[in-house]
């Protein structure tokens, strides 16, 4: 019999850095007021994270801590627990920084480790990392994987409850098991350190989990820390992939980007950009988006631009090219500010200039019913989810204040007020009756 | 991309106008009281009378040619004079279907294997009929439905009056006719006044009949009815439920007989009378009292269609139509039939004859006067064409096209797939149907004629690999490209 023995690895249970990590990881409890149900309703639930400063900035997931929290409580790896504010949240790269606690911390008299980044970038296929976090409200479970792919492309409209994300990053791709609860907990290699953020996983697939790179948190949570979000320029181009149609376009290869589409009354329409036109370059600088995988870098760099400035895009159409002057307008989410009307039993969310532009509206006037109350004014008066309201008492409903102030007045004197709401086109009025 | 669906509303076409205009009803009450004291048909007598009105009655089966498929449909009908007209109810043909795709009309008499041909005249745009014709030779054993009217004005049944009415089996029983019974419970101003009696009474599209064989009504498409379901599974849950054969619900006879000669004067239902009020909405009673409307109703115009009557007219958007020719909206149940009759008032009208529109813009009433114009090109007139290669049919970009896509109507471009042949080149590529194709190999496609040419060119050209386009859907673009090889 022979016994075959092993290089010498050091596991990463026994090194100094995994340990510290171990005593960086939180579960996080959140509760978070939800608007839906025509009145405030409020949910419970569970995610993990990581602390990465003596100070006690904890880094998590965006789905896991968002505005809507009213209650986050942080348990720490000596099952201690102290209370935690959200600093900020970013959906577009879900991502969120909150801080514990600190005077709490230090009344109680309580430690907690903090870990360090790694670099995603030097990260190859087939490395072994561990993803660290409570996965179904099991605290500070170690699960095990390799890098399943360091560039994969992942972008959804609707991704992080409800709102927008993937656009500007790609994702690690891991077959570490990460399971509900690991959201928001560390990816990290053997020596400790953090090289992603584990986000999402298919469900009903083998560990084919998600984590946001670590050169994208940093960023982030940098910006974070300094601003409390995260400002970013949109200039309304949505990118498609070359790949194959380069011959088509009579490109040499690795040359440009395809625009796909241009949302209508965007700053690129105003400027003429047109789908099926090919951008070469922005400022001078050549672009390649051959492939998906290409597509969130360059729509980094036009994000990462200040709002308001003039961008110059080369584009080719057909056989001519010529310069686009482009100026960028501030990104916006296509969800918009929500609020519970509660004595008419009526959740509504502000229309947002993106939200305006995908459903071809007039402008971003008014609020989209998100929610009614059964038996409630709203529900008798006849409205119901998806409805825009546009004016109340012949008023237009430029914010959510307007109809907040309507809901004022009609508690201080209730009296029927008149709506005017938009369902796909068709305009129609209703009574809310007290 | 981010596939989103197309839109299915088409605003210029006239799936939804319904039938049948508004006479004023009027109760006879002495008159029924002496006619039911009279020594009408007793039930013995039902037999006789249900043999003579069989011969009113036929089915019609056609079918609607399609790039790859032969579709039957068939439909119940009622011979309405001594030239073997037939009307048959609206939902008989499919909106969208072009005229020159319906092909092989067949009359089948009511429990004869044999069948004889038809011609198909075309659908009235107000009472939503499509005529038919059968052939000289059948014509003899046909009786017109107006034989069955009497003398005096058409019969309007009381309550609890009982009625009844012809169904037919299916095809392969040969169309065996059947009788159906029951009474009347309730009528109602849909605008027309409806009839709706106990029970199914008679195949949507066949007349109903008093005791003593009177022409009452003409089946109109059955209502839903809520059930529930109960099964291992699922505990009583709510199903509506309608039934297509027959229906219980029937326009009175004074709501057909006027308009049974409104047979068009050619296959394409034109001339058809143009408004161009987008989106009419109803209010409910509660709106009207807030805007001191009190025994009258209106209707919300959502939008004022572009190049429209009503735009020349200075009709705006989120006016509030009050009147037409003075005559104020009535207050209906449900709240939904006042739009059903500002539509009958449009589609009864002919282009050119004038409307007087009263509406409420803010807190102002407006006078103002439309002349009706003519319907522009509906998707069903549209110039088509099938390329069986590459895989769709380019159909020429309408007006109603421009209107669902909210673009400027006066430059239309491009074609829209009307169809996409499954797993041909261009499904592959991800063309889907109601997709809006604005670039041909890189070439805009200005007209449909143009856009036709190109493909061909393409479609002929068998050593091409491949071609490109770019088409819109939803707001969005994408590039697709099309692999031929």
């Amino acid at each position: 019999m022979v016994i075959l023995v092993g290089l010498p690895v050091r596991a990463a249970s026994t090194s100094r850095g995994f340990r510290q990590l171990l005593d960086a990881v939180v579960r996080i409890d959140v509760r978070e007021v939800g608007f839906e149900a025509g009145a405030r309703r409020y949910s419970a639930s569970i995610g993990s994270g990581v602390i990465l400063s003596a100070d006690g900035v904890v880094l998590t997931n965006a789905h896991v801590a968002s505005p809507r929290a009213v209650d986050i409580n942080i348990t720490l790896a000596n099952l201690e627990r102290v209370g935690a504010k959200l600093v900020g949240w970013d959906h577009w790269t879900d991502l969120a920084v909150l801080r514990v606690d600190l005077a709490e911390v230090k009344r109680r008299g309580l430690t907690f480790a903090h870990a360090g980044f790694g670099d995603s970038a030097k990260l190859s296929p087939g490395q072994e990392v561990f993803a660290v976090g409570t996965p179904h409200g099991l605290t500070r479970t170690v699960t095990r994987g390799i890098i399943s792919n360091n560039n994969r492309y992942f972008q959804d409209t609707r991704g992080v409850n409800g709102y927008e994300t993937g656009a500007f990053n790609t994702w690690l791709q891991t077959d570490a098991a990460i399971n509900p609860g690991n959201s928001g907990g560390p990816l990290v290699t053997g020596d400790g350190k953090v090289i992603g953020i584990s986000s999402r996983g298919y469900l009903g697939a083998n560990n084919l989990g998600f984590a946001i790179p670590s050169a994208t948190a940093k960023v982030v949570l940098e910006r974070l820390l300094r601003d409390g979000k995260i400002v970013r320029s949109y200039v309304g181009l949505v990118p498609g992939a070359l790949q194959d149609l380069e011959n088509f376009y009579s490109l040499a290869l690795n040359t440009g980007v395809l625009i796909n589409s241009v949302d209508p009354g965007s700053p690129a329409a105003k400027a003429g950009l047109r789908g099926g036109d090919i951008v070469l370059a922005i400022d001078g600088v050549k672009v390649d988006g051959r492939f998906p995988e290409q597509l969130p870098p360059i729509q980094n760099r036009i994000a990462s631009q200040p709002v308001g400035a003039a961008l110059k895009f080369t584009v080719k159409r057909g056989a001519d090219t010529r310069d686009y002057s482009v100026v960028t307008e501030m990104l916006e989410s296509r969800v918009g500010e929500e609020w519970a009307l509660e004595k008419w039993g009526l959740s509504a969310r502000k229309v947002s200039r993106a939200y305006a532009r995908e459903n071809q509206l007039e402008d971003a006037t008014g609020v989209v019913v998100i929610g009614v109350q059964p038996g409630f004014p709203a529900d008798v008066a006849g409205l119901s989810r998806g409805d825009i309201i546009r004016k109340i008492n012949q008023l237009p409903v430029t914010s959510l204040d307007v109809i907040k102030g309507a809901q004022a007045a009609y508690e201080a004197n209730p009296e029927p007020t008149l709506l005017e709401a938009q369902r796909n086109r068709r305009v129609s009025l209703y009574i809310l009756k007290p | 991309m981010r596939p989103s669906l197309c839109r299915n509303r088409r605003a210029g076409d006239r799936a939804g106008s319904r039938p049948i205009p508004s006479t004023v009803g009027r109760l006879l009450p002495l008159a029924l009281g002496l006619l039911s004291a009279a020594p009408v048909a007793r039930a013995a007598e039902l037999p006789a009378l249900w043999a003579e009105r069989v011969k009113c009655v036929v089915a019609v089966e056609y079918v609607t040619e399609t790039e790859i498929e032969r579709r039957p449909t068939v439909s119940m009908g009622t011979v309405i004079d001594s030239d073997g007209t037939i009307i048959l109810p609206s939902g008989a043909v499919d909106p969208r279907a072009a005229t020159w795709q319906l092909k092989d009309f067949k009359v089948y008499l009511p429990g004869d294997a044999n069948s004889t041909p038809g011609q198909y005249l075309g659908q009235d745009a107000f009472t939503g009929w499509h005529f038919v014709r059968a052939e000289e030779t059948v014509r003899a054993r046909l009786t017109p439905v107006t034989a069955f009217v009497g003398q005096n004005a058409p019969r309007v049944p009381a309550l609890a009056d009982f009625v009844w009415g012809i169904g037919l089996r299916n095809k392969d029983e040969d169309f065996t006719p059947y009788i159906m019974q029951s009474h009347l419970a309730l009528i109602q101003s849909l605008p027309q006044r409806t009839g709706i009696a106990q029970q199914e009474v008679a195949a949507p599209g066949l007349p109903v009949f008093a005791r003593d064989g009177a022409l009452v009504g003409l089946a109109a498409s059955a209502f839903g009815q809520s059930y529930l379901q109960f099964s291992r599974n699922i505990r009583g849950a709510p199903v509506l439920l309608i039934n297509v054969e027959e229906s219980s619900a029937f326009i009175l006879a004074e709501e057909m007989l006027p308009h049974l000669g409104r047979i068009p004067k050619n296959v394409s239902g034109r001339p058809l009378a143009w408004l161009g009020a987008y989106g009419l909405e109803p209010m409910d009673r509660d709106v009207a009292k807030f805007l001191n409307l009190s025994t009258q109703s209106g209707a919300v115009v959502s939008e004022v269609l572009e190049g429209s009557p009503a735009e020349k007219a200075g009709l705006k958007a989120r006016d509030i139509i009050l009147a037409l020719d003075g005559k104020p909206l009535p207050q209906l149940k449900p709240d939904r039939a006042v739009v059903t009759y500002v539509e009958r008032e449009i589609d009864g009208r002919a282009p050119g004859e004038t409307l007087a529109l009263t509406v409420l813009r803010g807190t102002d009433r407006i006078e103002l006067k439309a002349v009706f114009g003519e319907e522009p090109k509906l998707i069903r007139e549209a110039g088509r064409k099938y390329f069986e290669r590459l895989g769709f049919t380019a159909r020429e970009f309408v007006y109603g096209d421009a209107v669902e896509r909210r673009v400027k109507t006066a430059e239309p471009s491009g074609v829209i797939a009307h169809f996409v042949k499954p797993n041909s080149p261009v499904a592959v590529a991800g063309l889907r149907q109601e997709d809006w194709i604005r670039e041909i190999d890189g070439v805009e496609a200005k007209t449909f004629a143009g856009a036709v040419a190109k493909l061909a060119e393409i479609e002929r050209d068998e050593t091409r690999p491949e071609f490109v386009l770019l088409v819109s859907r939803g707001g969005e673009t994408a590039v697709l490209r099309v692999k031929l090889k």
